[in-house]
């Protein structure tokens, strides 16, 4: 994944809100809130996107519990079957579920992020060889309608996360090109 | 980048193709010439019945025009091809060792020289059973645990066509993988048994 400054992806990613408290009183900020107020009060809850968010948190500004997409329910989910876990809605519109919390391990202290990261990992690890399947089945037929598949791959079709769906279609891409160049025979008009 | 994300990793079947070219191979000429110098280097003297070696873009373009009848390179009989195929059907940890280029010139061949290689047909339903059963292989392998962990693949013996359609993918399944690693590990000494 690229961190980069310019990423399309990581600007995308990194503006998904943020549910954080203050930990002081911040006079004229009021407008943060969305309410008529004048001034942030202390442990009042406020979204904030991530960006900003993170330079809060990390000046000790705000605090924040660790946020939905990644509870304990859905670390259960996908512990219990990695790949019928829908990612794709869990975070903001085009789901960036890796980024996302990956941002979020770089503001937690040691050990929640150690466990977070973990989660991360293991969830891709687990949907891995369903997205290869996926992948190469698609690069070898022509499929551009959903066709009734079993619900495991259609859930996972569907609930793919951003990255994943990038991961996708590359794989479709290169598998694809290579059947166009065997299947292709070759003919060029006239000698070269 | 530019390039679109799949082909920013690695060369396209065509480009593939264009370097497979270059490696010679012979030809029984149909004209008559002394030896002509091209900027690649100097051919001929083209004196039917004997054969010449040329290099693989030449011969085909002479093969189109119809001035000269290819001689398959030998590793392109259907013996051999049959025993590579067995060996690969028997080997289901590593692959065999092919010469470099072989896809690709055994598919320009089978284009374009079609009467000179015996049992067109035969050949290409087993290089298309090779290539099947090869990908099976690769297929399974991706799914090892060195890949699982995001350390490495191995690829010993996979051809430039193959690697290219690999590469895009993995380089950046892995990339991931490796993103998501815990912050600060240290290197852990494990023995990579394979």
């Amino acid at each position: 994944m690229d961190d980069d400054y310019y990423s399309l992806n990581s600007i995308l990613a990194e503006n998904h809100k943020l549910s954080c408290s203050f930990t002081l009183d911040v006079e004229g900020l009021g407008y943060l809130e969305g309410g008529t107020e004048n001034n942030i009060h202390q442990h009042s809850k406020v979204e904030l996107p991530f960006w900003l968010a993170q330079t809060l948190s990390l000046n000790e500004f705000t605090t924040f519990p660790l946020p939905p997409p990644y509870s304990n329910r859905v670390k259960a989910a996908l512990n219990a079957s990695a790949q019928s876990v829908k990612l794709s809605n869990l975070v903001g519109g085009n789901g960036w579920w890796y980024r996302w919390g990956r941002r979020i391990a770089d503001v937690l202290d040691d050990e929640p992020q150690a466990d977070l990261l973990n989660t991360l990992l293991k969830a891709f690890i687990n949907r891995l060889p369903a997205l290869q399947d996926l992948s190469a089945h698609h690069a070898s037929a022509d499929h551009t309608l959903p066709e009734s598949s079993t619900s495991t791959t259609e859930t996972f079709r569907d609930g793919m996360e951003g990255d994943e769906r990038e991961l996708f279609a590359i794989g479709q891409e290169s598998g694809k090109m290579t059947r166009n160049w065997y299947d292709s025979n070759g003919s060029r008009k006239g000698g070269r | 980048m530019a390039l679109p994300k799949h082909l920013q990793n690695g060369l396209t079947p065509d480009e593939l193709t264009f370097l497979a070219e270059e490696e010679t191979i012979d030809i029984v000429p149909l004209f008559s010439m002394t030896r002509v110098r091209l900027l690649s280097g100097i051919y001929g003297p083209f004196t039917p019945p004997s054969s010449a070696k040329v290099p693989l873009w030449l011969a085909l373009s002479l093969k189109r025009k119809r001035k000269c009848r290819i001689v398959p390179p030998e590793w392109l009989s259907i013996d051999r091809v049959q025993n590579v195929l067995k060996e690969e059907r028997e080997n289901a940890e590593s692959f065999c060792s092919l010469p470099r280029r072989f896809i690709e010139i055994s598919k320009v061949l089978l284009d374009v020289a079609q009467d000179d290689s015996m049992q067109p047909s035969l050949l290409r339903s087993l290089l298309k059973d090779l290539r099947e059963v090869r990908q099976a292989k690769i297929r399974i392998g991706l799914q090892s645990e060195g890949v699982m962990r995001g350390s490495y693949l191995q690829v010993t013996n996979l051809t430039p066509l193959e690697l290219s359609e690999l590469k895009p993918f993995l380089v950046k399944a892995m990339g991931i993988m490796q993103s998501l690693e815990p912050r600060g590990d240290d290197d852990e000494d494990e023995e990579e048994g394979q």
